[in-house]
């Protein structure tokens, strides 16, 4: 029986609906109340969705600045792995709910849940 | 025994992930543990009713016999209707349903999940 799952999101934001999607997933875990902890770490490429100036309504496509903004009303944790993010995107404004870990800290939060799935 | 959830995001063809999944569940089941299925994504495509394909395995032939045995199958309602497939077309044995009302539920029960995705 589980009481967490925590989504990995290596994949960036735009050009494959993955990173949208995990993000989904884990506000929905916290929504139905039936998971008591559903958190978000973003690693890699899946870093890039921490930056707080995406535009995609230049593309149309939804957006995962929302998608990351909308976790916070439901207490949902999303952490960022700061050395990914710093080694792609140094300098850029980070969406305020997101928090800036190491991947030591990272590997800590994982062992923390029950269960684990990647985006 | 436990209780194993296998979230599929592939589609039926071109990639073996849902045979996998197929040989996957088949052997939990077997081991006496319980499984449930979780479509998202491309992973929907599976539990469509009416799959014909021409010398490769039927997922969803097989998908109606893990029912059978237990195996609990559900896809998201979202990602369905997104690619045109609608509640009452799915086989067998499996519903369309959701992340909210489905995969948590699922989660809450499960011991173990693997994701299948590319």
């Amino acid at each position: 029986m589980a009481e967490s799952i925590v989504v990995l999101v290596n994949k960036p934001p735009y050009g494959t609906e993955e990173a949208f999607a995990g993000l989904r997933l884990s506000l929905a875990m916290l929504v139905s109340g039936v998971v008591g902890r559903s958190t978000c770490i973003l690693i890699g490429d899946g870093t890039m969705n921490a930056v707080a100036s995406q535009d995609p309504e230049v593309i149309e496509m939804p957006s995962n600045v929302e998608a990351v903004t909308d976790l916070e009303d439901f207490e949902g944790e999303v952490y960022c792995v700061e050395e990914d993010f710093k080694g792609r995107l140094d300098g850029a404004e980070v969406i305020p709910n997101v928090q800036m870990i190491s991947w030591e800290r990272a590997r800590e939060i994982i062992k923390e849940h029950d269960l684990v799935t990647t985006f | 025994m436990g209780t194993l959830i296998i979230q599929i995001r592939s589609g039926t063809m071109m990639n073996m992930d849902v045979n996998v999944m197929v040989k996957l569940a088949e052997a939990a089941v077997e081991k006496g543990h319980d499984v449930k299925i979780f479509g998202y994504g491309e992973g929907i495509m599976a539990i469509k009713e009416g799959q014909e394909p021409k010398r490769f395995p039927n997922v969803g032939k097989s998908l109606e016999e893990l029912a059978k045995k237990g195996v609990e199958t559900s896809v998201c309602e979202t990602c369905a209707y997104a690619r045109g497939v609608k509640r009452g077309e799915e086989i067998e044995g499996a519903s369309v349903g959701s992340l909210t009302n489905n995969l948590s539920v699922m989660v809450s029960e499960g011991d173990r999940m693997i994701t299948l995705a590319r």
